[in-house]
């Protein structure tokens, strides 16, 4: 499997760079890496962590944290390591949570506002159900439904960013006009963002 | 039919011709979704005013991220249709389609850990009422 915590840390400095007003959409890659750091440090640390790591990245629902304590360790060797590798993570977390505070306290009004709509704003999983359903023909659980909406916000935040540096790179202003919506998608689906299994590439039409 | 999908892009007289555009949907990203009723109108606005865009973004903007979120989803889900266990959409399915896309695995783990951590805190605070 792909190393996402690798690819992660090299995409967020290219975000932290961009205008200053964008200081929630530099926070949501900034708390995606934050998740993925620890998992970082530990690769960087020792080799011996390595198979702990794809352990604890391949498991989606993970009851990893509680290895040492209440679940039943799969051997000895890993007994002492859930514990070191839970202490850095809280600490990470901790420290996380910690500049969080810090850089929200210090928001102005309009940028509490804009990260507050940030945060809550979701899909609702009603319609987001009744489409899959309406797909498939058949229900599909709540994990689906819960899954699908998340990939769905993070695709729309995809695309927004893209549009907001094609329009600043175009000299225009914000609210975003459609041209700046197609050219974002034009630009990702060349880095193939964008799933499309519907036009197969005919080279001489 | 527009002859090249691409060959739209820069332009700057798409604000006039714009409108014969929303009647075959979306400009040439997709092939339109006609006249289905809007969804997520709403939430799409809150959504972008969150992700950088202006407090009141363009009606045409947001149709247009409609569609794209509407193909996106309905891709997604015929991929998944086809992986795994055919015919229906699992969990599993599209962790692996996100496989590659850092952004979207990182978040489709941190969603699906937190939902079975309240799970759990739920099911024990059910279970300390029921106690006591």
């Amino acid at each position: 499997m792909a190393d996402p915590a690798r690819i992660k840390t090299e995409d967020t400095p290219e975000r932290t760079t961009s205008a200053t007003e964008e200081h929630p959409k530099s926070e949501e890659p900034a708390t995606v890496a934050a998740a993925e750091k620890p998992a970082d440090e530990n690769k960087e640390s020792s080799s011996q962590d390595q198979p702990k790591q794809e352990v604890k990245l391949d498991s989606v629902a993970g009851e990893d944290e509680e290895g040492g304590t209440s679940g039943q360790p799969p051997s000895k060797r890993l007994k002492v390591e859930p514990e070191k590798k839970k202490e850095k993570r809280h600490k990470v977390d901790e420290d996380e949570i910690q500049k969080m505070q810090v850089l929200v306290s210090s928001f102005s009004e309009e940028q509490l506002n804009r990260y507050e709509m940030y945060r809550r704003s979701a899909f609702p999983k009603a319609a987001i159900k009744r489409l899959i359903q309406s797909i498939t023909g058949s229900s599909v659980s709540q994990n689906v439904v819960i899954a699908m909406s998340g990939i769905s916000k993070v695709f729309a935040g995809e695309i927004v960013e893209e549009a907001l540096d094609v329009c600043e790179k175009w000299g225009d202003t914000p609210p975003l006009q459609p041209k700046h919506m197609r050219e974002a998608v034009r630009r990702l689906k060349s880095r193939d963002q964008i799933p499309n299994t519907k036009y197969k590439n005919i080279l001489f039409p | 039919m527009k002859p090249s999908v691409f060959s739209r892009m820069a332009d700057e007289e798409d604000e006039t011709g714009f409108d014969e555009e929303l009647e075959d949907g979306s400009g040439g990203v997709d092939v339109g979704h006609g006249k289905r009723k809007r969804l997520f109108s709403k939430e799409l606005r809150c959504m972008m005013y969150g992700f950088g865009d202006d407090q009141n973004p363009y009606t045409e903007s947001v149709d247009i991220l409609e569609d794209l979120v509407i193909e996106f989803i309905t891709e997604m889900t015929h991929k998944a249709m086809s992986i795994g266990r055919q015919g229906r959409v699992q969990v599993e399915d599209i962790v692996f389609l996100i496989r590659k896309d850092p952004r979207k695995f990182a978040r489709v783990k941190d969603l699906l850990t937190m939902n079975e951590e309240l799970k759990r805190a739920r099911k024990a605070f059910d279970e300390a009422n029921y106690g006591s």
